[in-house]
């Protein structure tokens, strides 16, 4: 632009020398948001890529793959399929399970199980020493025999011939080492924790016997797209419909919808977090526009275009983006590293069992991380630079004057708040749009918005009413931090936004990880009667792996002291690609013992022996509300040999599992699906049995055979409560962020008005006013931030707790919680910020201490 | 009463070898209205401020009743700007945030005076200048004149022995800078406070009773 290199160094470079301080700050501030959002969403993209990845190598060749929406394919199938053949298509069955190696680390593992004599067809192999192709690995075909990657046996040093202790199925098996696959192909798959086994072998140690879970079409080489489609329907017509064809790469999305809400979740607070930030951009260019009113009004006067000024400020802006974004990139991929190699991502935990991922540095990701901190600093400096572009050729207008200009739009923008946060109340009603709270995001954002525009109307307001007893109360220096309060409404304005904003979010927050711990708290205490509770060992795993046997259950059942065993287990299905999951338990127990709360408050007695008699299911309220089905529904379950209707007869509270359950008696369970065993089962001792004594008779009983973890009630709730505060650790942490963000922002506001005031503190020297009277008058302009600042953030807060607690929530999770207000740890994380806050004026205040009279007079 | 003043060779060299005041020696009984007439630059404003104690002289002494300044504790001095000796400045010597009456009433309750009482004080002093009707305006909301009147209120509130003026009528038009005058005059007249007005304006010297000429620092005449 024409005229605007000039400007550069007199409005923009040699400012920015002199306040390296508050420029520095504010990149900081910047970086911070930015880098919240890129570790967030890097963390993902890790682990959704390194399970793709996974998925795209264990298909390797295959062009088309048969995937179960139910518990798995019968091995049957194969025959069913065996036409193919003739049109030169080969068929590739898999199994795939994941486990433990049995060793102290107890490092997480995908077993996959193949046809060594078909596989190649399919997949590639490399060995790195041994035979020279799968099918030549005669090896493999020995029970207990497996392959293992280089980077694996590297890791774990093993060689041909080692032993391989592993944890599935209930048990501990005695693998050994087969053969080692050089890092290429299959062996990358699982960032390396892949074990290649032969079909029989893992069917045998995961208990599935006659069970796979893929079978991969390899078409002949050169085959045309219209060859593949046609053959995809006519697999598709000869197999029931509870399996489906299609390209391999679909699985991708069902895992994608898998921890979708928890990362839309997840950024969208990264997000508040990078608004905090931008609120210091505003913030500097403001004051910077501010102070340097003359300078623009002069070189105005010299002939510089308003629109040469206006960019020269939007520049400013947009350089601090520039530089917070792009420590803001390098901080988060520094976390998102931290975050994986700590907990290998909260969503593995809960969504996949799987191998730890490996970081991958989403190029993706970066740029929208990067463009997200730019964009929004420089849209946080257009109303700024618009200001600087009104300044009038050599303006000598009183800061006063303009500060007086914004205090008559008060009221305007205190009424267009409080529009936003009607919009807010409306934007509560409407549903999820394509199964994510849209609506009720746009609702957090409005409050937030609303709440922000009512900020210069609080301060004038409360320092209007708070002058008098101020004064009476602590004397002369309340006056002088009202008279700067609103005298810099457009700074302190935004300094109390930016901390209310920070507050609220920790308060909103706390509210919902609060009540919702209160929830299951007290919904594990109604379901978890049991004395013990047995589950498969699995390793470092968040979740038990696999299933405990049948034998395992009938072996429980006759331990003398063991009353009564109800077994849970379960399989993940797929309905249109949304997966969930169907289980089943004893109803006849639920009947009895009444166990499994009803979200409508039914008696649960009455529920479950009505579902038993009629043969009818329990649904989980996440299900019902992600599919919107209720009671006197009929849900589609997926059999081996088809679809079978049954009926819902009720719905049952549940925060165990946000995919959603159906709930069958077992034996009608064992009827649809053939499959036996438990993926938990809860033990009831006989009375005056104490559970410790129970759980070591139940352990001797089980040792030596199987590999099964027995807990106590007590220790299986403080573990239940244990991994809730570990996966909301990271909200806390983003918590503690933006309200540090916001301290700062109260940091940098003080420290600016300090160096804008510097004659006026002069003045209050020269009238008489001590240097600790200044130092103090700081200090309560600081306590007065910091008090609106947490009032208007509790009010805010609490608002979007509700937000949280009732729609979004609600809409991600499907489940309701009772709305819980955590007093005590509130309490002390509102004094933690005025604390801080207070903390952070004492630089500013011995600033203004210091402010040595004579010489600022002097610049006059 | 006013203050009597005695300044002896007092030198004020600032880092970088700049002499602004090189050996000023005079002396002023109570109730002198003095000023100090001079070119910019000559050292009127380094004067004053060692008169106000905002500075200390590299040498010699600025005593006021008897008491060297330049010994007088952090605390003594602060004491000693917000009761005995007043300032009034060219420009921008009001406190923007406050109003009128705030600003004239803040050395009052900076001495500690109960709110009712300092209002009422800075009521009446603004009454004096003649602006009870703008006591609730912001100072961006008054005239150069009318600012520099709430500015002589504000000064005289606490009573002081000594005010300095450090060009006051230098933003002002001619018939405004008068009035000023003109009420200052009055004002340290019937209260007997002593004056030393810093100006380069020969007519507003014209009206002291004491004239003392300023040239590169050093006093030729008075």
């Amino acid at each position: 632009m024409r005229g605007l290199g000039p400007l550069l160094a007199p409005l923009l470079l040699r400012p920015l020398r002199r306040d390296r301080l508050r420029f520095a700050l504010t990149v900081s501030g910047i970086a911070v948001g930015v880098a919240t959002v890129a570790a967030i969403r890097l963390a993902n993209s890790s682990v959704l890529s390194s399970f793709s990845r996974t998925v795209d190598l264990v298909a390797g060749k295959a062009s088309l793959t048969v995937l179960a929406d139910g518990p798995g394919i019968p091995e049957g199938t194969l025959e069913r399929l065996a036409w193919v053949r003739s049109q030169g298509v080969s068929l590739v069955p898999a199994l795939s399970v994941t486990a433990a190696l049995g060793t102290p680390d107890g490092e997480v593992v995908e077993l996959l199980g193949v046809d060594p004599l078909s596989d190649g067809s399919a997949r590639d192999y490399r060995f790195a020493s041994g035979p020279r192709a799968l099918a030549d690995a005669f090896a493999v075909f020995e029970p207990g025999a497996v392959l293992v990657s280089e980077t694996f046996a590297a890791r774990h040093g093993l060689s041909r011939g080692s032993p391989l202790p592993l944890l599935a199925g209930g048990a501990r098996r005695s693998l050994h080492v087969a053969g080692i696959l050089r890092a290429e192909g299959v062996a990358r798959a699982a960032s390396g924790s892949l074990l290649v086994a032969d079909l029989a072998t893992v069917q045998e140690v995961a208990g599935r016997a006659g069970w796979l879970d893929r079978i991969d079409l390899v078409l002949p080489d050169g085959a045309p797209g219209a060859f593949r489609d046609r053959l995809a329907e006519e697999v598709r017509a000869s197999l029931p419909p509870t399996l489906t064809v299609g390209r391999p790469e679909r699985r991708n999305e069902t895992v994608d919808r898998m921890v979708r809400s928890f990362r839309v979740n997840l950024t969208a607070l990264g997000l508040i977090a990078l608004l905090v930030g931008t609120y210091f951009v505003y913030n500097t260019v403001s004051i910077s526009v501010l102070r340097r009113r003359a300078d623009i009004g002069t070189v105005r006067g010299l002939g510089a275009s308003a629109r040469a000024v206006f960019a020269v400020f939007l520049l400013e802006g947009a350089a601090l983006g520039t530089l917070g974004s792009l420590l803001g990139v390098a901080l988060g991929t520094l976390l998102a590293r931290g975050a994986l190699a700590a907990v290998g991502g909260t969503a593995t935990d809960f969504y996949l069992a799987a191998p730890p991922p490996a970081f991958r540095a989403d190029a993706g990701v970066l740029l929208f991380s990067f463009v997200a901190g730019v964009v929004a600093s420089t849209l946080s400096a257009l109303a700024p630079a618009a200001e600087a572009a009104r300044v009038a050729p050599a303006a000598t207008m009183r800061h006063g004057s303009v500060e007086a200009a914004r205090r008559r739009t008060t009221r305007p923008l205190a009424l267009l708040g409080l529009v936003l946060l009607a919009l807010a109340a409306a934007a509560t009603r409407p549903g999820p749009v394509a199964g994510l709270p849209v609506f009720g995001f746009a609702s957090v954002f409005l409050v937030v918005a609303g709440a922000s525009l009512l900020a210069p109307l609080a301060v004038t307001a409360v320092a209007r009413r708070a002058d008098r007893p101020a004064l009476a109360l602590l004397g002369v220096e309340a006056r002088i931090a009202r008279a700067n309060l609103t005298g810099s409404l457009s700074r302190t304005s935004v300094a109390v936004a930016a901390l209310a904003m920070g507050v609220a979010m920790m308060v909103a927050v706390a509210v919902m990880v609060g009540s919702f711990r209160g929830t299951v708290e007290q919904w594990v205490s109604q379901t978890l009667k049991a004395d013990l509770f047995a589950a498969p060992e699995s390793g470092r795993a968040g979740r038990s792996l696999g299933r405990i046997p049948q034998d395992a259950l009938d072996l429980l059942e006759r331990i003398p002291g063991v009353a009564e065993v109800d077994a849970f287990l379960s399989f993940e299905a797929t309905r249109d690609g949304i997966p969930y999951t169907v289980g089943c338990g004893r109803l006849e127990a639920i009947a009895r013992r009444g166990n499994l709360p009803m979200a409508d408050g039914r008696d649960p007695r009455a529920v479950a022996a009505e579902a038993l008699a009629r043969g009818e299911a329990l649904v989980s309220e996440p299900f019902a509300t992600r599919f919107g089905l209720g009671r006197g529904d009929v849900v589609r379950l997926p059999a081996p040999g088809g679809e079978v209707p049954v009926t819902i007869a009720g719905v049952y509270t549940d925060y165990s599992n946000d995919r959603g359950t159906v709930t069958v008696d077992r034996a009608l369970f064992r009827r649809l699906f053939g499959l036996d065993g438990a993926s938990s089962a809860a033990i009831y001792l006989s009375p005056g049995v104490d559970p410790e004594e129970g759980r070591r008779r139940v352990l001797a009983a089980l040792h030596g055979r199987f590999a099964i973890a027995v807990r106590t009630n007590a220790t299986l709730r403080a573990a239940a409560l244990a991994l809730f505060d570990r996966t909301f650790a990271i909200t806390y942490a983003l918590d503690a962020i933006a309200v540090a963000v916001a301290v700062l922002g109260v940091f940098n506001t003080l420290v600016a008005l300090v160096l804008e005031r510097q004659r006026e503190i002069g003045l209050l020297r020269v009238l008489g006013a001590s240097a600790a009277r200044v130092e103090r008058a700081v200090r309560l302009e600081a306590a007065a931030i910091a008090a609106l600042g947490t009032v208007l953030g509790l009010a805010q807060g609490g608002a979007m707790a509700w937000v949280l607690v009732h729609v979004i929530n609600v809409q991600s999770f499907g489940w309701t919680i009772r709305m819980e207000v955590p007093g005590r740890f509130l309490a002390f994380s509102l004094a933690l910020v005025l604390a801080a806050t207070l903390l952070s004026a004492l630089h500013p205040a011995r600033l203004a201490a210091g402010t040595d009279p004579a010489a600022v007079l002097k610049e006059e | 009463m006013g203050a009597a003043v005695s300044v002896r060779e007092a030198r004020k060299t600032y880092p970088g070898g700049v002499e602004a005041l090189a050996g000023v020696s005079f002396d002023l009984s109570p109730g002198t209205f003095a000023a100090l007439l001079g070119p910019s630059g000559c050292g009127k404003s380094t004067l004053l401020h060692l008169l106000g104690a905002l500075e200390k002289p590299t040498s010699g002494s600025v005593a006021v009743d008897g008491h060297d300044l330049a010994a007088l504790s952090e605390a003594a001095r602060d004491d000693y700007r917000l009761r005995r000796a007043a300032t009034v400045f060219q420009l921008y010597n009001l406190l923007p945030t406050m109003t009128a009456l705030e600003n004239v009433a803040l050395p009052l309750l900076l001495d500690g005076l109960p709110r009712p009482e300092a209002e009422a004080r800075a009521e009446k002093g603004l009454a004096e200048v003649g602006l009870s009707a703008r006591k609730d305006a912001f100072p961006y909301e008054l005239s150069g004149g009318q600012m520099q009147r709430v500015a002589v209120a504000r000064a005289l509130a606490p009573r002081p022995a000594l005010l300095l003026a450090d060009e006051p009528t230098g933003s002002l038009d001619s018939r405004s800078g008068a009035q000023v005058l003109d009420l200052v005059g009055e004002l340290v007249a019937a209260r007997g406070v002593t004056v030393v007005l810093a100006t380069h304006d020969a007519a507003a010297a014209g009206r002291a009773s004491r004239v003392l000429r300023l040239l590169d620092g050093r006093l030729v005449d008075g």
